[in-house]
């Protein structure tokens, strides 16, 4: 179980039964509005999927969702996709209910047993950390009531489904795409995230495979950079001075920390067109950046809007239609111009997905539609 | 009712003042929660509030007999992340070892905070000092020990968090024992009474010739065990064990027994308030939830609460 649960977490997308959840943004025919590619390219003939018969009721429901916490962008944008979905949806939504754990595991676990007491429907569930949490989302199960984990799952499988991205393919497609660009021969600086945190290990680990390929690729080294530019532009400083101009590309694991390797690069003299080529995703900044200093990039999201689309599966559950049992949502691909390559094409530029004048550390993949601002968002959902 | 008994009624109540204190917003709250929802009365929502505290209770327990002394344990935190990560660590999914290993880190917990008592005893250095030390010695140690979760416990383990005895969650009814065996000790056993007297007048105390070393050294003593069995609970609740499990603990640990009456100057208190002020964080933290007001509003209220309770407290203090 836990293998095929692997297994699909690498692979497995959203099926044909189930709707796409299209990205508001998604107005432009440039953007993917297909399948996930991650379901769409899968080779395995099986697919896990859940039969959720047994949680089939009449609505309107009460849905409760126990966040782990704020603090960061991407998590407060998760969360406004979130409740713009159960606004969507007050039809069948009576009462959408939030707690929030400020990062602290006994404070969630005391919220998931508050919101069964309060009477819940269906549950969803970011958890703040993926062992502690699991006893009482496994209780929450066992009680009947179904679970929705939406970007941080529990380490066991008793959840109905769990709505993510996938960071495999995300590593995957940066290396691939940097191999190609350097038509197979160069020397590549990989900029982590979080030493040991499940997100950065499972977008490295891919990426190495795929470089592997590549007997005249090299990885010179590999940095961290706590998803942080600062300490991203900090550890970028130390491998320009090390290795200089014999870096030909930077793997960067996220967005987040991308701007600091690009302002290092700038600040140690590198003109634009001179910027070695950068991997990127979801965040502003990175992307107004490559194109004014004409910085080659690929941006493959992990996207914030999976919040709403945690909703949308979690009205499917409730209806009782079968959903996979880990539920990948599309990540956007770009590339800045004339960066295509071989294996990496896309129709989506950079300028596609920019927000020009928008703030450098906004998120722009949370499916949240022009004009947003996560400072002033306020919504009417029913609670 | 005869002419004496009122005077001394009335002796008892001014000694528990926060007790009282405790018992009119615990009322309040109650009455308010059930106005709020139906869904608030119901036993199960009050059976949560209960099984919640139980961390909360048994380290505070412990901390409310440091602090009777004069004294405060800084170390709580540090060493219910030290002794869940081992116990996690240690037992390793193995069910024979859940025994010897719960034994096992309950004596660590006696001796780690014994070390802290004889360290208070012959360095005569305050405890805030020697605690907050030994604080930063143990994290360091569970982080040498392990970075993340450590191991894990039998899936039965959980039955320790969630498990009820007749309706009731087993963690409540150890929480009401174990108060009320130390409520019965502080009362009537001598090393209780001690320990009020070395509290309130540590000189006099001396003076007196009360085996003084032997109260330090065996309330921070009791303070480890009460450690020992919140690390057991709490990875009982997690199935597992974590190196900053506990973190919260240290403050957290303090304001239930200041709420609850118990003099952080010393000699004044006891272990009666203290549960009360744990039932009363825990109720607040419902009744919030409930109200759908969020988690950063929910601190600013428990700090509120703490401020407002002791004051009241303190003011009768004076005019005593």
């Amino acid at each position: 179980m836990i293998r095929i649960s692997k297994i699909a977490a690498l692979f497995v997308g959203m099926a044909g039964l189930t709707v796409a959840a299209v990205p508001a943004f998604a107005q432009d025919s440039k953007f993917y509005t297909g399948a996930p590619r991650t379901y769409l390219y899968n080779p395995d003939t099986e697919v896990c999927f859940k039969d959720t018969s047994q949680y089939k009721k009449d609505g309107p429901y009460t849905i409760g969702f126990s966040n782990a916490g704020l603090g960061d962008s991407w998590r407060v944008v998760m969360l406004h996709s979130l409740e713009k979905a159960a606004a969507e949806h007050k039809d069948e939504i009576k009462k959408l209910i939030i707690t929030d754990a400020g990062h602290d595991d006994a404070k969630q676990v005391a919220d998931i047993q508050d919101l069964i007491s309060r009477g819940v429907d269906l549950l969803i569930v970011s958890a703040n950390t993926q062992q502690a949490l699991d006893p009482a989302v496994s209780q929450a199960m066992a009680q009947g009531i179904p679970v929705v984990m939406v970007d941080r799952r529990i380490a066991s499988d008793n959840f109905v489904t769990f709505v993510t991205a996938s960071d495999a393919m995300m590593g995957r497609l940066f290396a691939q795409w940097i191999a190609e660009k350097l038509h197979g021969k160069g020397n590549v600086i990989m900029l982590a995230g979080q030493a040991g945190s499940s997100p950065s290990e499972n977008r490295e680990k891919p990426a190495r495979e795929v470089f592997a390929q590549y007997p005249d690729i090299k990885v010179l080294e590999t940095v961290y950079s706590d998803w942080s530019p600062v300490k991203g532009k900090q550890v970028m400083q130390a491998m320009i001075a090390k290795y200089g101009k014999s870096i030909d590309a930077v793997w960067s694991a996220h967005g987040l920390q991308t701007p600091g390797s690009i302002e290092a690069f700038i600040e140690a003299g590198y003109k634009d067109g001179e910027i070695p080529p950068h991997t990127t995703s979801d965040v502003n900044g990175p992307l107004q950046m490559a194109i004014q200093h004409k910085v080659p990039m690929l941006e493959v999201g992990y996207p914030p809007a999976m919040g709403g689309t945690s909703v949308e599966v979690a009205l499917q559950v409730l209806h009782g239609a079968p959903v996979p049992c880990i539920y990948t949502i599309n990540s956007q691909i770009a590339v800045s111009e004339g960066d295509n390559t071989p294996s990496i094409e896309t129709q989506l530029r950079l300028t596609d997905m920019v927000v020009p004048d928008g703030a450098p550390d906004m998120l722009i993949t949370g499916g949240m539609g022009p004009g947003y601002d996560p400072k002033t968002f306020k919504i009417d959902f029913p609670q | 009712m005869s002419t004496i008994a009122y005077p001394r009624l009335r002796a008892r109540v001014g000694r528990n003042r926060g007790v009282v204190v405790v018992i009119g917003l615990l009322v309040v709250l109650l009455v308010f929660g059930a106005f709020l929802s139906d869904r608030f009365r119901t036993p199960t929502n009050l059976l949560n509030i209960v099984e919640q505290s139980t961390g909360l209770a048994l380290v505070s327990l412990g901390q409310t007999l440091t602090i009777l002394t004069g004294g405060i344990d800084l170390s709580v935190g540090s060493m219910i992340s030290l002794l869940s990560t081992l116990t996690s660590g240690l037992i390793a999914g193995n069910a024979a070892m859940i025994l010897p290993v719960a034994v096992g880190v309950v004596l660590l917990g006696m001796v780690i905070g014994g070390l802290n008592g004889l360290l208070v005893i012959t360095l005569r250095i305050h405890p805030l000092i020697v605690t907050l030390g030994m604080g930063a010695v143990l994290q360091g140690v569970v982080l040498l020990y392990s970075l993340g979760p450590a191991g894990k416990v039998p899936p039965g383990f959980t039955f320790v968090a969630y498990g009820k005895l007749f309706g009731i969650p087993i963690g409540a009814i150890v929480v009401l024992v174990l108060f009320a065996l130390v409520a019965g000790f502080l009362r009537y056993a001598r090393l209780g009474r001690y320990i009020y007297a070395v509290g309130d007048d540590d000189e006099g105390a001396k003076l007196m010739g009360l085996p003084r070393a032997r109260v330090i050294l065996f309330v921070y003593a009791f303070s480890g065990v009460c450690c020992a069995l919140t690390a057991l609970y709490l990875v009982a609740r997690f199935g597992v064990g974590q190196p900053y499990t506990g973190l919260n603990y240290t403050l957290a640990s303090i304001t239930p027994v200041v709420v609850g009456g118990t003099m952080l100057t010393g000699g004044k208190g006891g272990v009666l308030g203290t549960l009360l002020g744990v039932y009363l964080i825990s109720l607040l933290n419902n009744v919030l939830n409930f109200m759908d007001v969020s988690t950063h509003y929910q601190l600013i209220a428990q700090g509120l609460i703490v401020i407002a309770a002791v004051s009241i407290y303190v003011e009768k203090k004076k005019r005593i």
